[in-house]
C-alpha cells in the first residue's frame, strides 16, 4: 500500500507544477544554431565541384553547371541545382564538404506538402530559403 | 410532485411530463459527461505536466468534447461484413440503456429525485448488471478476436466484482434497515457511513473502479494488450454509445457512492447554510477526482490477479465487514 | 456439446505494444499462449548491403537509423571499427565529447524504455515524466550536433562539432537534476505493488539460457552475469571512470527493470566524471586523409550500447567503400529468446515480457 500512496503523492505534486509543453504551432520553436534544417543555396558562390552530390548518402542532390558567360574567366557556374526532399535525410554532409560554403543549413524544418512533387526543390527555391541561417555561415 | 404524479391515474399528460423530466435528466447527464471527459483530460494533463485540450472553445478547450462528439456523429457507420449484424447494432444500446435507467432511483437532494422506490439500491445493482451483457454481445458480435477476448474479460470482471460490491453495501443496509436510497441518506444525518464501515467503503470503492473498468482495472479495454477491447470494431456513434455508457456509469457510481457512504446531501457540521445539491456535487466531484487521480498514477492489474483479488481479498473483506457492521450497530447505534 | 479450440491471434504488425512494426503469431488457448512465432523484417532497409556502395563517412548517417533511440553508440561503433583498422589516435577532447554524448544517449534510451514499458503495463503518466527528462537530454544533444534523433555526430577520427559555449556547464547542471527526477520515478513506479505484481517472476530465464541465446546488455546482467564491455573490454576512455556494473540475479522482468534504472545512475556518474575531467582545449579531429581508405583486411569491434553488445565487422579491400559490413545488432539477438519465454504465459504477460526485452525494431530489422 505504501508504494501506491507514494505514487499518488508524486502525481498530485505534479498537478500544480508548471507544465513543460511548448506552444509550438502558435509560437515558433526555438532551435539551437547548429540545427540541421533545410539547406540554403548560394548560386553565386557555387563552383560546380560536384562534391555535395558525391558525398550525399542518399543521392538526393542533382546539379548541372555551364561555362562561365564571361569568356575571360575560367571555371563553371551553376545552371541547375535540385534537392529531392523526399529522400534527403538532412545529414549535413553536403554543407560539410562544400569548399565555398555555397550550400549551408538553416533552422527551417517545416517541409510538409500536399504533393510529393512539391518536395522536389530547385535552385530558386533553395536560394530564397534564406531565413534562420547558421550564424557561422551568415554573410 | 413526483409522488403525486406517480399515484394519480395514468394519462398522456403524465407520459409527457415524465418524458420531459427524463429528457432534462438526460441533458444534465450528457452535460456532465461532456465536462467529465474534459475534466479528466485536463486533470490528467496537468498531472502529466502538460495542458490538455486547449484549442476548441477558448484556452480551456471548453468545446473540445462537443467537437469530438460531433466528429463521431458525422463519421461513417461501419459494420464489419462478417459481424453478427443484429447483435452488433443491439450491443451499444444494451450497454447504454441500463446506465441511464439506474439514474431513476438516484436522489440528488431532498427535493431533486425521481422514483423514490423502496428497493432502490437493489434496483440499481440489478439493472447495472445488464450492461455486462451489452459488452459481451459487442465483443462477440464484432467477430474479432481481440474484441472477443475483451468481451470475455469484461464479463468475467463485471460478474466477479459485482459480488464484493453488493456484499460491501450490506453493512450500510444493516445500519439503515432499508434499501431506499433516501432513507440511507437520512440515516447519515449525524455521521457518514464511510466512518462507520470504513472497510465496506474501501471494498466498495475498489469494486466500483472495477465495475467501471477504470484503471487499474481497465482490462476489458486494455489498450496495450487488446488494442481497444470489446469495442475494437465499433466506430462513429456506436462507439460513442459505449463511451457514453462508461461515463454515465461513472456519474451513477459516483452518485451512489456519495449517497451510500459520504452522506449524500447532508452538510458537514456548521456549514448547513450551503444547499444540499451543492454538497452533493462537492462530494461527488471529490470521488470523480480521486478516480481520475488513480487513473493518472497506477498501472494495470493482470487478469488472473484481478480475479484472485476479487475472490480472495475483496470478498472475504466484504464478508468480514458484514459482521463488523452488525457489531457496530449492536454496540453503538442501538 | 461444448467444444473448445485454439485460436490464432495476430499481434501486430500494427499493434500498440509491439514498439514498431513487429508481428507475433500466437496460438492461444483462452488467454494462454501455446505457441508464439515472431515475424520480423517489416522495417528491413538493407543497411549492410547499402553500405557496400557507400563511403565510410556516408555510412554514419545510416547507422543513426538502426537503433534510433541511441544513435550515438551506433555512430561510435562504425567510427571505432574504421579507426581500429586505420590505427588512428583520437584526440582527447573528442573522446570526452563522444563519451558524454554516448552516456547521455544511454540515459535517454533507458528513459524511453521506462516510459513505454510502463505505458505497456497500463500506466500512462510515467511516460510523460520520462519524456520530460529525455527532452532535456535531446535538447542538449541538439545543441551539440544539430539533430534531435539522427545525430550523425561522430566522424572517423573524431567528432564533427566541438562543444558549444556553455554546453559543458549545462551538462553539469543536468546531472543533479536527473538524479532528483530519478527519485521521483522510484516513488511513482518502483514501489508500486501493482507494478511489482506485474513484473516479478515474469519472463524468467537462467544464466545459462541467457548465454546460450547470446543475450547481452541488461537482458544478460539481470541473470547475474557480470558482463559490461565498458568494464571488461574498455574502449574509448572508459577505463578512466569509476562506475559500477549493476548486476541482478533473479532473471525476470523485475531484475531487468532494476538493472536499467541502476544503469541510468551509473551513466550519470560517468557523465559527471567526464565533465569534471573534460580537457579545456584541444583538437576534436585526428589527422585523417580526405578520402578514408582503411587498409586491406578486416576488423570486428564491439561496444556496449543501451540494448547490449553492438558489434561492427568490416572487411576492407583498401577501397573507399567497405567490401562487407556487418552489424551485430543487440536487439535482434535479444529478441530470439522471445518465443521460448512466451509459451504458457497469458496475453497480459506477453506485453510485459516483450516490453522487458527492450527491442528497437529499426535495429532488429537492420
Amino acid at each position: 500500500m505504501l508504494g501506491l500512496t507514494k505514487g499518488l503523492k508524486y502525481t498530485l505534486k505534479n498537478l500544480t507544477k508548471q507544465n513543460v509543453t511548448t506552444k509550438y504551432p502558435d509560437a515558433p520553436l526555438e532551435l539551437p544554431d547548429r540545427f540541421r534544417g533545410i539547406q540554403k543555396f548560394y548560386p553565386e558562390k557555387c563552383i560546380v565541384c560536384n562534391q555535395c552530390a558525391a558525398i550525399c548518402p542518399t543521392e538526393c542532390i542533382q546539379l548541372t553547371g555551364k561555362k562561365h558567360p564571361d569568356p575571360a574567366k575560367k571555371g563553371k557556374i551553376i545552371d541547375t541545382y535540385d534537392i529531392n526532399f523526399e529522400i534527403c535525410i538532412l545529414c549535413d554532409l553536403c554543407t560539410e564538404v562544400c569548399p565555398t560554403e555555397a550550400i549551408v543549413m538553416t533552422n527551417n524544418f517545416e517541409l510538409a506538402e500536399y504533393s510529393r512533387d512539391e518536395l522536389f526543390k530547385d535552385m530558386r527555391w533553395l536560394d530564397e530559403n534564406d531565413a534562420n541561417i547558421r550564424k557561422e555561415n551568415k554573410v | 410532485m413526483i409522488e403525486h404524479l406517480l399515484q394519480s391515474p395514468p394519462g398522456w399528460i403524465h407520459f409527457l411530463i415524465f418524458f420531459c423530466l427524463g429528457a432534462i435528466l438526460l441533458a444534465i447527464v450528457l452535460g456532465f459527461v461532456t465536462y467529465a471527459i474534459l475534466a479528466e483530460r485536463k486533470v490528467l494533463g496537468f498531472m502529466q505536466i502538460r495542458i490538455g485540450p486547449n484549442r476548441i472553445g477558448g484556452r480551456f478547450g471548453l468545446l473540445q468534447t462537443v467537437a469530438d462528439v460531433f466528429k463521431l456523429l458525422i463519421k461513417e457507420d461501419i459494420i464489419p461484413k462478417l459481424a453478427d449484424r443484429p447483435l452488433f447494432i443491439l450491443a451499444p444500446i444494451l450497454a447504454f440503456a441500463p446506465s441511464f435507467l439506474v439514474l431513476a432511483v438516484m436522489p440528488f437532494s431532498e427535493n431533486v429525485k425521481f422514483a423514490d422506490i423502496g428497493v432502490g439500491l437493489l434496483y440499481y445493482i440489478a439493472v447495472s448488471g445488464i450492461s455486462a451483457i451489452g459488452m459481451l454481445l459487442g465483443g462477440w458480435a464484432s467477430n474479432n478476436k481481440y474484441s472477443l477476448l475483451g468481451g470475455m474479460r469484461s464479463a468475467a470482471q463485471m460478474i466477479s466484482y459485482e459480488i464484493p460490491l453488493v456484499m460491501s453495501v450490506i453493512g450500510v443496509i444493516l445500519f439503515t434497515g432499508s434499501l431506499n436510497l433516501t432513507d440511507i441518506v437520512e440515516g447519515q444525518k449525524h455521521v457518514a457511513y464511510m466512518f462507520l464501515s470504513p472497510i465496506g467503503f474501501i471494498v466498495f470503492f475498489i469494486s466500483s473502479l472495477a465495475e467501471l473498468s477504470r484503471t487499474p482495472f481497465d482490462l476489458p479495454e486494455a489498450e496495450s494488450e487488446l488494442v481497444a477491447g470489446y469495442h475494437v470494431e465499433y466506430s462513429g456513434f456506436r462507439w460513442a454509445f459505449f463511451m457514453l455508457a462508461e461515463y454515465v456509469y461513472l456519474f451513477a457510481m459516483a452518485s451512489l457512492m456519495t449517497v451510500l457512504f459520504l452522506g449524500g446531501w447532508n452538510p458537514i457540521p456548521f456549514l448547513g447554510f450551503i444547499p444540499g445539491v451543492i454538497w452533493f456535487a462537492l462530494k461527488f466531484s471529490l470521488i470523480v477526482f480521486i478516480m481520475i487521480w488513480i487513473r493518472g498514477t497506477f498501472p494495470r492489474i493482470r487478469a488472473d490477479q484481478l480475479m484472485e483479488f476479487a475472490w480472495k481479498v475483496l470478498l472475504p473483506l466484504a464478508l468480514l465487514n458484514i459482521f463488523v457492521s452488525a457489531a457496530v450497530k449492536e454496540l453503538f447505534l442501538k | 456439446m461444448i467444444r473448445t479450440e485454439e485460436m490464432l491471434l495476430n499481434v501486430g504488425p500494427q499493434h500498440p505494444s509491439t514498439h514498431g512494426v513487429f508481428r507475433i503469431i500466437l496460438k492461444i488457448d483462452g488467454e494462454t499462449v501455446i505457441e508464439a512465432t515472431p515475424v520480423i523484417g517489416y522495417l528491413h532497409r538493407g543497411t549492410e548491403k547499402l553500405a557496400e556502395n557507400l563511403q565510410y563517412t556516408q555510412i554514419i548517417p545510416y547507422t543513426d537509423r538502426m537503433d534510433y533511440l541511441s544513435a550515438m553508440t551506433n555512430n561510435y561503433v562504425i567510427c571505432h571499427a574504421v579507426e581500429t583498422m586505420m590505427g588512428l589516435e583520437i584526440p582527447e577532447r573528442a573522446e570526452y565529447l563522444r563519451v558524454i554524448a554516448m552516456e547521455l544517449g544511454r540515459i535517454a534510451s533507458h528513459l524511453v524504455w521506462y516510459g513505454t514499458y510502463l505505458l505497456d503495463l497500463g500506466a500512462m503518466s510515467p511516460f510523460l515524466y520520462a519524456f520530460r527528462e529525455r527532452e532535456a537530454i535531446i535538447n542538449l544533444l541538439n545543441e551539440l550536433c544539430g539533430a534531435r534523433l539522427t545525430f550523425n555526430y561522430m566522424r572517423v577520427g573524431g567528432v564533427k562539432w566541438d562543444a558549444p559555449e556553455g554546453w559543458i556547464e549545462k551538462v553539469r547542471d543536468f546531472v543533479p537534476y536527473m538524479r532528483e527526477q530519478l527519485k521521483g520515478y522510484h516513488d511513482l513506479v518502483t514501489g508500486n505493488e501493482i507494478f511489482l505484481n506485474r513484473v516479478k517472476g515474469i519472463g524468467y530465464y537462467t544464466k545459462e539460457e541467457a548465454i546460450d541465446y547470446s543475450l547481452s546488455g541488461a537482458n544478460l546482467r539481470c541473470t547475474g552475469v557480470n558482463w559490461d564491455l565498458r568494464k571488461d573490454e574498455p574502449y574509448s576512455i572508459y577505463d578512466r571512470f569509476d562506475f559500477d556494473v549493476p548486476v541482478f540475479h533473479t532473471g525476470d522482468a523485475w531484475a531487468r527493470y532494476q538493472c536499467r534504472m541502476a544503469e541510468i545512475e551509473e551513466s550519470l556518474k560517468i557523465v559527471e566524471q567526464a565533465v569534471e575531467q573534460f580537457p579545456a582545449e584541444g583538437a576534436i579531429m585526428a589527422k585523417v586523409p580526405r578520402i578514408i581508405k582503411p587498409p586491406k583486411g578486416e576488423a570486428f569491434v564491439r561496444i556496449e550500447s543501451p540494448r547490449g553488445e553492438i558489434g561492427c565487422y568490416i572487411a576492407s579491400e583498401g577501397k573507399k567503400e567497405p567490401y562487407r559490413l556487418k552489424f551485430r545488432r543487440p536487439s535482434f539477438y535479444n529478441l530470439q529468446i522471445l518465443p521460448k519465454l512466451l509459451v504458457g504465459e497469458n496475453l497480459a504477460n506477453l506485453i510485459a515480457i516483450l516490453g522487458g526485452i527492450d527491442i528497437v525494431l529499426g535495429e532488429v530489422d537492420g
